[in-house]
């Protein structure tokens, strides 16, 4: 015999109205309502001499649209995620093939892999303006001494150099994370096609080519789509390291978006730039996910 | 023989490939304990012949005077105050921090991730998808408005304000993971014990959650870590209450940077999360794929 409950069903444990409310509620107020806000705060335009805010739901969006530092900022965002995500695929993919053996000692060298993932973003930036010094940097020195750089030109302090300075930054943080997914990925794969292909006299990079990329594709495609999305939104470095500069050259979206808001106070207007980065991020996403057919 | 030189070799590659990711941090840990003299000599930048200090250690982890310090006085640079590289007041607000957004992530997605994986209801596919897009969500558009909802709250500038903020941004990596350690679980657990009276908590409190303690801790472990190490939220919501990562880039300033006590803080800001990685290995690939791929 089944007790009956005299509290309604869907206050009780078999609906899952009880289990989702608390995730849900926090995500709501503190998640979904702020998007909203932002988007209404987008519609107005403000003064900067009266600092008051009047309702001119174009005003911000067309701003947005015929300012050359934003399109400046987006062709920055997209060379900064593509040559970071393509450095980080190919080297990752290549330490695991690496480092995918059963052989002493090579665990240890895994784990050791792994220790960039949890250093702050804020300290990678700093440790990278260590090295990058351009009177005592470990980093600088070593590229004067190849004579492969000049003091007169310091790695952060020269426009074509500086992004390539928080990108290498970046790569150092992150490719470890491609390396992790593929060696998952690479221990997971099935043996037979491997022995069969070698019966029959394939090389090692043929065997790589054929069997091992596709089999693996799914993770690949999964392991780009997680890492491009932080790299859309990419902040920490590009605030610690250089603060957008030299002028504007390493000034991404989000960058923009922080400049907008502490300098000068614009908040309907940072938050149009921040919600453009939110619109970019969705929207490649989407692409790419339907294209690659990712699942998870 | 040609056999032995491959396996000498790749040993040697991977060694030196290892060695290039590991230098960074061991440079950093270096520096924290160089006297000043040594960091900024730059006629010798490779030096290793000094002698080791624990003075940055003293200032910004123990409290120690800056003044007491040899060495800093005759260098006219960084910012002023005494106090201005005493890390401790960081250290201690960042543990409250991730100890207590870990713990209410960790928990309210416990329900959510059951529910999800248990109870079949309409829109669960929908809800699962709407979690996993907060995960995509880049912070900064929600910063803005979030600043105004916090001053308006009161939350502005409080460790409670921090908390919900890291919490935020836990609870869809949490609660992915947690769905997919739930649904290693059979079915038919739930099935038996509900049979034997239990009712559908009970079943979840008493039978399955430890069940997947592991996985419980592993995903604490990786909510902590995303706690402490980050940054965009922590600048933006407080002015006095400074997180380690935020208090650290406080320490560079147009005057120049105090890479001593900068690296002290560093390194010490870093250990946490090398002893928390090395507990999780087992299930650190889960945890950044969000359950996606099972190790």
């Amino acid at each position: 015999m089944k007790k009956r409950s005299v509290l309604p069903r869907w206050l009780t444990s078999e609906h899952p109205l009880p289990w989702l409310f608390p995730v849900t509620a926090l995500l709501i107020v503190f998640g979904l309502y702020p998007v909203l806000y932002s988007l209404w705060l987008s519609f107005f335009k403000r003064n900067p001499a009266t600092r008051k805010e009047k309702f001119m739901p174009s005003w911000n969006w067309e701003k947005l649209l015929s300012d050359d530092r934003v399109w400046d900022a987006v062709q920055i965002t997209f060379t900064y995620a593509l040559l970071a995500l393509s450095i980080q695929l190919i080297v990752g993919l290549a330490i695991a093939l690496l480092l995918d053996t059963d052989r002493k000692g090579f665990g240890i060298l895994r784990a050791l892999m792994t220790l960039p993932l949890v250093v702050p973003p804020a300290v990678t930036g700093m440790m990278f303006l260590l090295m990058y010094d351009s009177s005592f940097g470990v980093i600088s020195n070593s590229l004067y001494a190849l004579n492969l750089l000049s003091p007169s030109a310091p790695i952060l302090g020269t426009g074509s150099t500086a992004l390539w300075g928080v990108i290498i930054a970046d790569v150092w943080q992150w490719t470890p994370f491609m390396v992790l997914i593929m060696l998952a990925g690479l221990r997971a794969l099935p043996r037979e096609p491997f022995e069969a292909a070698s019966i029959d006299g394939a090389s090692g990079l043929q065997s790589f080519i054929y069997l091992t990329l596709p089999m693996m594709s799914k993770i690949i495609a999964l392991a780009v789509l997680i890492r491009g999305i932080d790299l859309f939104r990419i902040f920490d470095y590009v605030k610690v390291m250089t603060d957008s500069g030299p002028g504007t050259a390493t000034e991404t979206l989000t960058a923009y978006a922080g400049t907008v808001y502490f300098k000068t106070a614009n908040f309907p207007y940072a938050s149009t730039v921040a919600l453009a980065t939110l619109i970019l991020v969705l929207v490649t996403a989407s692409i790419f996910i339907k294209v690659f057919k990712v699942r998870f | 023989m040609s056999a032995l030189i491959k396996t000498w070799l790749r040993y040697l590659v991977a060694m030196v490939v290892v060695g290039i990711f590991i230098f960074p941090i061991a440079w950093f840990a270096l520096t924290s304990i160089k006297p000043i003299s040594a960091v900024f000599n730059k006629d010798r930048v490779v030096v290793f012949d000094f002698e080791p200090t624990f003075d940055n250690y003293k200032v910004t982890v123990l409290g120690g005077l800056k003044s007491d310090n040899q060495g800093s006085s005759n260098i006219l640079m960084g910012t002023s105050g005494e106090g201005a590289y005493d890390g401790r007041g960081s250290i201690v607000s960042s543990l409250v921090i991730a100890i207590c957004s870990t713990f209410l992530a960790t928990s309210i997605s416990l329900l959510a991730a059951y529910a999800l994986s248990r109870l079949s209801f309409r829109g669960a596919q929908g809800y699962m998808q709407w979690i996993l897009s907060q995960r995509f969500l880049p912070p900064i558009a929600i910063i803005i408005p979030l600043v105004f909802i916090f001053r308006d709250l009161g939350l502005r500038d409080t460790h409670l304000g921090i908390i919900i903020a890291h919490t935020l941004i836990n609870i869809p990596i949490a609660l992915l993971i947690l769905k997919s350690f739930f649904d290693d679980v059979p079915i038919e657990v739930d099935q038996a014990a509900m049979i034997d009276g239990a009712t559908r908590f009970q079943c979840f409190y008493m039978v399955v959650l430890p069940m997947i303690k592991g996985g419980i801790a592993a995903t604490a472990v990786l909510c902590f870590i995303f706690s402490w190490t980050e940054f965009l939220l922590s600048l933006f919501l407080t002015n006095s209450i400074r997180t380690v990562p935020v208090k650290i880039t406080t320490f560079v300033t147009s005057t120049g940077s105090e890479w001593g006590y900068i690296s002290a803080l560093g390194t010490a800001a870093i250990i946490p999360g090398f002893i928390f990685i090395l507990l999780v290995q087992n299930h650190l690939v889960r945890g950044l794929t969000m359950g996606a791929i099972k190790d």
